[in-house]
């Protein structure tokens, strides 16, 4: 084939709905997808979608991607190719390896838009690389795509969406779902989903974990225990369950490494999924020919993946032929908007303003009448009590007056932080552990003080898990010092990156098995990792080069953040702080073979 | 491990009835699937075994980003077997270790 | 931060790790180890890893001899395990020129003590069956040359310097150098000041731009090579492979991986190492045919770093005559990593005790290119 006016990684949603609005107007796109068939995840799907009826809402998954290839099909000068890879962004051209013909072909297409999607995030427990331990996906490819059961009993590992989903999905093949678990104190998918679940019978163990796979060339058990409210194993509540798979689905993250080996700019993102391509509301990336959609772009979900593919489409169009249906990307720019306005889209919307994009606020909180924005750099006590509740103590300890909560003992409390010396004592006493010390210092972290009434108390020093208000891991944080009170109320202050500083309300120490592989590929344990940081490897270059991690035929992709979480938990340097490393080409391993048999693009 | 026949949603097209080996044994398959899927449905979960810890893996990521399912393929080493469709005749065999070079 | 050191060294990459090593064990721990990025971050960490003695100059033969000597001690004496391997180094002469030129090497390394063969094209084939051999003239074949891991081999000397007391300060990137008088009186890095008299040059790929901190015009500039790896396969190649006419080096790695590179002639100088698809396409077109069962191997890895060249491809180590106590060990035109502990252990020696005791360096003095000079010719 010819150069492409845009090549598009990824036949996913997102990719392909890029390639629609590009190929309306006439560009040539070559659409190239890892899988067997195109359509990414939407295959799997079988459930049906939310939103707005113009993106497919109560449109099942599977039948969204027909109705995409269908309107695709109708565009002569776009190729889809299958069973395909983009192996690098070189400068002198973009290598493209067919495995069913195991060759390559190099492109120099003018603009590219990558929509590779997400990979799943691991999770440390013995024995967990045991055959019949599968990624949530994995189950789904076999189940939905393929119509094959991964096992007739199935343990569920995490609550959110995806665990919720599939386990339904479960359930409708026949399979059994003996229980899901979830480490934190509640569900975190949506509502309904859980509901769809429960009134199948399938319970939701909170407060739970696994601890080990059992069997010997396959799973034929699990070691389950309760966790308390600081993620550590209850003693006494360790269980077997009879299953034959465990299912995790603990969340996914971006598959950007093309991007960064092109060069983009990354960013670590919690919320987000983790180190997210920087990107600005048109969908382009750092480098100026790079686009991206979906996924890749920030984990969401689907319709929102469908949005971002078109937007990016219409700018690429514009890029090229100098305009586009500017109306049309106006419209779709303010549908995502809206999609993103809701309730269960603010850990996307902070995510998404981190890298400076602009979202449409969260419902405004009222009673927030304290700004402590202005008095930045001193330390100083952010009180989040906002509902009206007769309640003074702050007040009545202040030592200088400098809290007001006046005559109705029902107001919210005022503080002039002008006066405020930043003893602390209002937070020792606050009955509802509603206020917490806080202070930027200059070289761009924060120091946190969190009312803490758990033992163990920590040590000053030691490195713990910093939480948000949902109970999800922002950071590993050092501990700057623990003032301890005489009424058990003690103020734990923590260093955190700034950016983090307002949202970091709790902390927890995890207990994971030190013998559980970090990487696949190069058999790498917990143990052996944190072992290289003490003897001094506590650069992630360092690390990868000493104990091989990261170095297999994945690339990295199952064990990098996992190594990168261990180094920040045992440096106390935050994730988003530390380099995640190089990113080299090929994306994906190619053979010799591969790339003698490469075909010259002709220009036309 | 066994190919769904009824589901209340899905409709599975399944291509040519094929057979290929796992370890010389015939099993069966349908144009279309996977290695590791067509395995799956004949009860095979254990893939490979890895080189340093003798550790059994099977089948995780299945969209070919982990080494998880490296297995030989007609005399080729490292196949990622979940991104590989099966072929008529083809001869698989567990992995174990590093791969042999290919005869 | 240590802000005075007697010795400061720019360059965290074998070179000034095994300087600091042997400075460090000579009794002088009053050092800092500058550098900018991670250690072996440079070109030591993107090299092919080959430790080879077969040199055409009598006097690079007996430093490569020298350094095999600490290779081989290494885990007992610094107190790591570098993976180091004796699988040899076999290069392959394909031409008459070539056939005449090996013939003349072996004899002079065999002079020297060097365990070296020549091996007949029939021999050749049968001790590397699975070798396409066609063409071949002749091999040489010098069974105690072999291979180590460049980053252990760094982080194995930077961590035995530090617990003899030698201050290594990783992602400290030196920035000037002031110098008074024609003396060194600070090293000005983007962490702060460290007071010194004495600052060695290792910074590999950037030596010229060091020599530059002290008004230095150091004849050495940089060219990108690059590298890739495959997936790991069982073990199969003891030897380091070359040939020169051919324009390739492979080895197989502890880890059971195949490395391997050529040079490219159209190279301009530069400090960009970006990899490109020309790279990928030429190497994966070639190395087939001289291991036909690499064509189903998958690559894995791909990346490149700098070759540090001199006008005659082979190191320069010496002091300066115009700025007191600047000492360089540079332009090491690819095969510093093989060298660095013989390097590191004259440069020690010449500073603690004004000269180099070990082993004789002055043929690679920086003088010798008013003199005149001949190239170094069993180079990739």
């Amino acid at each position: 084939m010819n150069n492409p006016d845009l090549l598009v990684l990824g036949g996913g949603p997102a990719g392909l709905c890029g390639a629609i609005e590009a190929a309306r107007e006439g560009l040539r796109v070559l659409v190239v997808d890892e899988g067997i068939s195109p359509g990414g995840q939407l295959v799997k799907q079988t459930h049906k979608f939310f939103g707005n009826e113009n993106f497919y809402a109560s449109t099942r998954g599977m039948e969204i991607a027909g109705k995409l290839l269908k309107e695709l099909s109708l565009y002569p000068q776009v190729i889809l190719a299958c069973e395909s890879s983009v192996l690098a962004v070189y400068p002198d051209g973009v290598p493209v390896l067919d495995r069913r013909s195991d060759s390559t072909y190099l492109y120099n297409p003018t603009r590219l838009l990558v929509a590779t999607g997400a990979s799943e995030k691991f999770l440390q427990f013995d024995n967990n690389d045991l055959p019949g331990v599968y990624g949530a996906g994995a189950v789904q490819t076999l189940m939905n795509q393929f119509g094959i059961l991964p096992g007739k009993s199935v343990l569920m590992i995490g609550s959110g969406n995806i665990g919720l989903i599939v386990s339904y999905q479960l359930d409708q093949a026949g399979v059994e779902v003996k229980a899901i678990l979830e480490a934190s104190s509640r569900i975190g998918g949506y509502r309904v989903h859980a509901d769809k679940v429960k009134r199948l019978g399938i319970p939701v163990l909170l407060n739970h974990t696994i601890l080990k796979a059992i069997g010997e060339k396959s799973v034929n058990g699990a070691l389950i225990t309760a966790l308390d409210e600081r993620w550590r194993p209850v003693p006494g509540t360790e269980r077997e369950m009879v299953i034959d798979t465990v299912c995790i689905a603990v969340g996914l993250t971006p598959s950007a490494e093309l991007v960064a080996q092109a060069g983009g700019q990354l960013k670590y993102i919690p919320e987000l999924g983790g180190y997210v391509p920087l990107h600005d509301s048109d969908m382009r990336t750092t480098i100026d020919r790079v686009f991206v959609a979906g996924d890749v772009s920030g984990i969401e979900e689907a319709t929102t993946a469908m949005i971002e593919g078109r937007i990016a489409g219409l700018n690429i169009v514009k890029d090229i032929k100098g305009k586009c249906n500017e109306t049309r990307l106006e419209e779709l720019k303010e549908t995502l908007s809206a999609f993103r306005s809701g309730p269960t889209s603010s850990k996307i919307r902070s995510g998404l303003e981190k890298m400076d994009l602009v979202t449409q606020p969260a419902r405004y909180v009222e009673g927030e009448v304290n700004r402590s924005g202005e008095f930045r750099g001193k330390l100083r006590p952010i009180i989040e009590c906002f509902e009206a509740i007769p309640c003074n103590p702050c007040e009545t300890s202040c030592p200088v007056g400098a809290i007001t909560v006046g005559e109705n003992i029902n107001d919210v409390p005022v503080i002039d932080y002008s006066r405020c010396t930043g003893c602390g004592v209002c937070a020792t006493k606050c009955p509802g552990l509603a206020i917490f010390m806080y202070q930027e210092r200059e070289d761009g972290m924060a120091l946190v003080g969190i009312p803490y009434e758990f033992l163990p108390v920590p040590e000053k020093g030691q490195s713990v898990y910093a939480t948000g208000r949902s109970g999800e891991v922002l950071c590993t944080a050092r501990v700057d010092r623990v003032t301890r009170s005489a009424n058990k109320t003690n103020i734990v202050y923590l260093t955190v990156p700034e950016e983090l500083g307002r949202d970091v309300r709790h902390i927890h120490v995890t207990n994971r098995e030190e013998s559980s592989l970090i990487c696949r590929c190069e058999e790498i344990t917990v143990e052996q990792v944190k072992k290289a940081i003490r003897e001094g490897y506590v650069d992630f270059e360092e690390l990868r080069r000493y104990l091989r991690v990261s170095m297999g035929p994945c690339g990295g992709r199952t064990c990098r953040l996992n190594t990168l979480m261990i180094l920040s938990g045992e440096t106390g340097v935050p994730v988003e702080k530390l380099s995640p490393g190089t990113l080299r080409p090929p994306a994906i391993p190619v053979s010799f073979g591969a790339i003698e048999r490469n075909a010259k693009v002709t220009h036309e | 491990m066994e190919r769904i026949v009824e589901h209340p949603l899905l409709k599975f097209e399944r291509g040519e009835k094929i057979v290929f080996y796992f370890e010389d044994v015939q099993m069966q398959a349908y144009e279309g699937e996977t290695i590791a899927a067509a395995l799956h449905a004949n009860g095979v979960r254990m893939l490979r075994i890895t080189p340093k810890g003798s550790r059994p893996q099977g089948l995780f990521c299945a969209i070919g980003k982990c080494s998880s399912c490296l297995m030989e393929v007609d005399g080729k080493a490292n196949v990622r077997t979940c991104i590989t469709p099966v072929k008529e005749g083809m001869r698989v065999r567990t992995q174990k270790g590093r791969g042999e070079k290919s005869e | 931060m240590k802000n005075k050191a007697c010795v400061t060294i720019i360059g965290g990459g074998v070179v000034g790790s095994a300087t600091a090593y042997y400075l460090a064990k000579n009794g002088l721990t009053d050092v800092v180890l500058l550098e900018r990025d991670y250690l072996s971050s440079g070109s030591t960490g993107r090299c092919g890893g080959g430790i080879r003695q077969q040199w055409s100059e009598r006097m690079n033969v007996r430093l490569a001899m020298r350094s095999v000597e600490h290779f081989k001690n290494f885990e007992r004496e610094v107190g790591l395990n570098i993976e180091y391997f004796q699988g040899g180094y076999l290069l392959l002469a394909y031409t008459e020129e070539e056939e005449a030129l090996f013939k003349k090497n072996v004899a002079m390394q065999q002079e020297e003590g060097l365990d070296v063969v020549l091996l007949s094209r029939e021999e050749t084939v049968r001790k590397f069956p699975f070798m396409n051999l066609e063409g071949l003239k002749l091999s040489a074949y010098c069974p105690s040359d072999g291979h180590a891991n460049p980053h252990l081999t760094t982080f194995g000397y930077a961590r035995a310097a530090e617990k003899m007391g030698v201050n290594v300060l990783t992602h400290t990137d030196a920035k000037r150098v002031l110098v008074e008088n024609g003396k060194i009186r600070t090293v000005v890095t983007d962490r702060g000041e460290i007071e010194t008299g004495i600052v060695v040059n290792a910074a590999g790929g950037y030596s010229h731009q060091a020599g530059e901190m002290v008004g230095l015009n150091l004849p050495t500039e940089s060219y990108r090579h690059q590298i890739f790896v495959t997936e790991p396969l069982e073990h199969i190649l003891d030897p380091l492979v070359i040939s020169f006419v051919n324009n390739f080096y492979i080895r197989q790695t502890g880890s059971g991986n195949f490395i391997m590179g050529q040079g490219d002639r159209d190279e301009l100088p530069g400090l960009e190492i970006t990899p490109t698809w020309k790279f990928l396409k030429e190497m994966s077109d070639k190395m087939p045919r001289f291991f036909p069962f690499l064509k189903d191997v998958r690559i894995l890895r791909h990346w490149a770093g700098l070759y540090n060249m001199s006008p005659d491809a082979q190191p320069i180590i010496d002091r300066s005559n115009e700025i007191e106590d600047f000492y360089f060990a540079i332009g090491f035109s690819g095969h510093g990593f093989m060298l660095a502990p013989a390097v590191g252990e004259a440069l020690a020696e010449w500073i603690v005790f004004g000269e180099p005791r070990s082993v004789d360096i002055s043929n690679l003095s920086l003088q010798r290119f008013e003199r005149g000079f001949t190239r170094e010719k069993n180079v990739v």
